[in-house]
């Protein structure tokens, strides 16, 4: 008993011996702590922010920028340049070929600014993008719910403008012709109409082959092909048609039945395939005549419709040649 | 003779006329029908094994020599899959008569392990009707 009592006593002044000398050293290892120095430690700005997007943005390095973007827009939302960070994610997005986010991004713009200069951009970016995914119906409602809501005469202007080439695109040309004739008259020198319906017009001029007589012509092998100036691939389809339906025919001639019937499966597709490749060339040529006068009607006469953020100024440019 | 090119010619047509409606009626009554569909993907397969064979046996050893992307082989599998036994034999045919001759100079290129190949796949080929 007494030795247990002992043992307690000098357990409990051990580790009252150990609690007071813990807490002074304690409290010296905690002061110890280097204080952080503010004078050395860098604060983010919104300009600091902002900049840092925007080089990222200029050096097309539209993922990280989109990134800065949404930092900025994080920790300084009620900056004033917060729906240019909007906008311009959407157009990071857009240049990076991104375009189902960026017409996410361009609608948070929408959703959220009400009748600016970024919310109006925001819609033509959208159709933009629409168009670029081949969507051209989506493009086409987002610019007229856009003239419906606008009522500044220059934005509907605009917003006819792109609907004409919209439908261009998608080569219906009276419907383009329709939007275009819409343009108000103060404006119809700015994007240069006179000259545009003039070009637009001679579309009936498009050489174009029929698929139809293509498919007719078909019945003799390769002549669809000659007909829609495919020299090389009518001369193979009449030989090798032409050369199957002998052998079937020799086969058939000579009593070999299965011969020829097998050499006739052969040929029944070489002869229906002759008959839709000619077809689908006929598509094809004035797939690529039309694409060529689009194209051709861009150059000479699409005026450049920027929606970027600043508005552009006049450049000169001087090229030496050495 | 007369009665057999007749009979050569009217088998022709019918074939013609005959495949374009089933590959149409066949892709739709799969579309409605689970079962049917699974059918119709058994019998794709077995279609699809000779140009297998052909790929991993004789095009192995013969080499690659198709100047388009995708080669005749792999776009005759694409057609069968996509448009069924029919109209995918049609569009091989019909890929196997242009491979490498007017199509070289319309199609667009593409750069394909360094070399330049003529761009032609199924579906540039069958926009008008999709």
């Amino acid at each position: 008993m007494h030795i247990r009592t002992t043992c307690l006593a000098y357990l409990f002044l051990t580790f009252f011996n150990i609690f007071f000398l813990f807490i002074p050293f304690s409290q010296s290892v905690a002061e110890s702590d280097p204080e952080p120095d503010l004078q050395s430690s860098i604060i983010i700005s919104p300009d600091k922010q902002f900049d840092f997007a925007e080089s990222y943005f200029s050096n097309k390095d539209y993922l990280m920028a989109v990134g800065e973007y949404k930092r900025f827009i994080y920790f300084f939302p009620e900056d004033e340049r917060v729906e240019t960070a909007m906008y311009r994610i959407g157009m990071s997005y857009y240049l990076d070929r991104h375009f189902n986010k960026a017409v996410d991004s361009f609608n948070d713009v929408i959703d959220r600014y009400v009748d600016t200069d970024l919310s109006i951009k925001s819609y033509f970016m959208i159709s933009q993008a629409h168009v670029k995914l081949n969507t051209f119906g989506v493009a086409i409602i987002n610019l007229n719910n856009l003239i419906t809501l606008t009522g500044d005469e220059d934005v509907r202007d605009e917003a006819y403008y792109r609907l004409g080439w919209i439908y261009i695109e998608m080569t219906s040309w009276e419907k383009a012709r329709l939007y275009f004739s819409r343009i108000s008259a103060k404006n119809k020198t700015k994007y240069r109409l006179e000259r545009l319906t003039n070009e637009l017009n001679k579309e009936k001029l498009i050489p174009k082959k029929d698929p139809g007589l293509a498919g007719f012509l078909s019945i003799m092998p390769g002549a669809g092909y000659l007909y829609c100036e495919r020299y090389q691939d009518a001369l193979i389809a009449f030989l090798l048609n032409g050369g199957l339906i002998c052998a079937a025919y020799e086969s058939f001639d000579d009593n070999n039945n299965a011969l020829g019937g097998v050499i006739a499966f052969v040929e029944f597709g070489f002869y229906a395939g002759n008959i839709y490749g000619a077809v689908t060339s006929a598509h094809k040529y004035n797939r690529k005549q039309t694409g060529q006068f689009i194209e051709k009607l861009k150059n000479n006469t699409k005026i450049n419709l920027s929606a970027d953020v600043k508005n552009k100024g006049v450049c000169l440019a001087f090229e030496i040649i050495f | 003779m007369i009665k057999k090119t007749l009979f050569i010619i009217f088998f022709i047509i019918l074939y013609t006329c005959c495949s374009t409606c089933f590959a149409g009626q066949e892709v739709t009554v799969a579309k409605k029908h689970n079962v049917l569909s699974r059918t119709v993907a058994k019998q794709e397969n077995v279609v699809l094994y000779p140009i297998k064979f052909y790929r991993n046996y004789i095009s192995g050893a013969d080499g690659n020599r198709c100047p388009m992307y995708p080669s005749c082989s792999q776009y005759c599998m694409d057609a069968l899959k996509k448009h069924g036994f029919f109209l995918g034999w049609i569009m091989c045919s019909d890929r196997l008569m242009r491979c490498g001759r007017d199509e070289t100079k319309l199609s667009p290129h593409v750069l394909m392990h360094g070399e330049t190949l003529s761009f032609d796949p199924v579906n540039n080929n069958d926009f008008w009707w999709q």
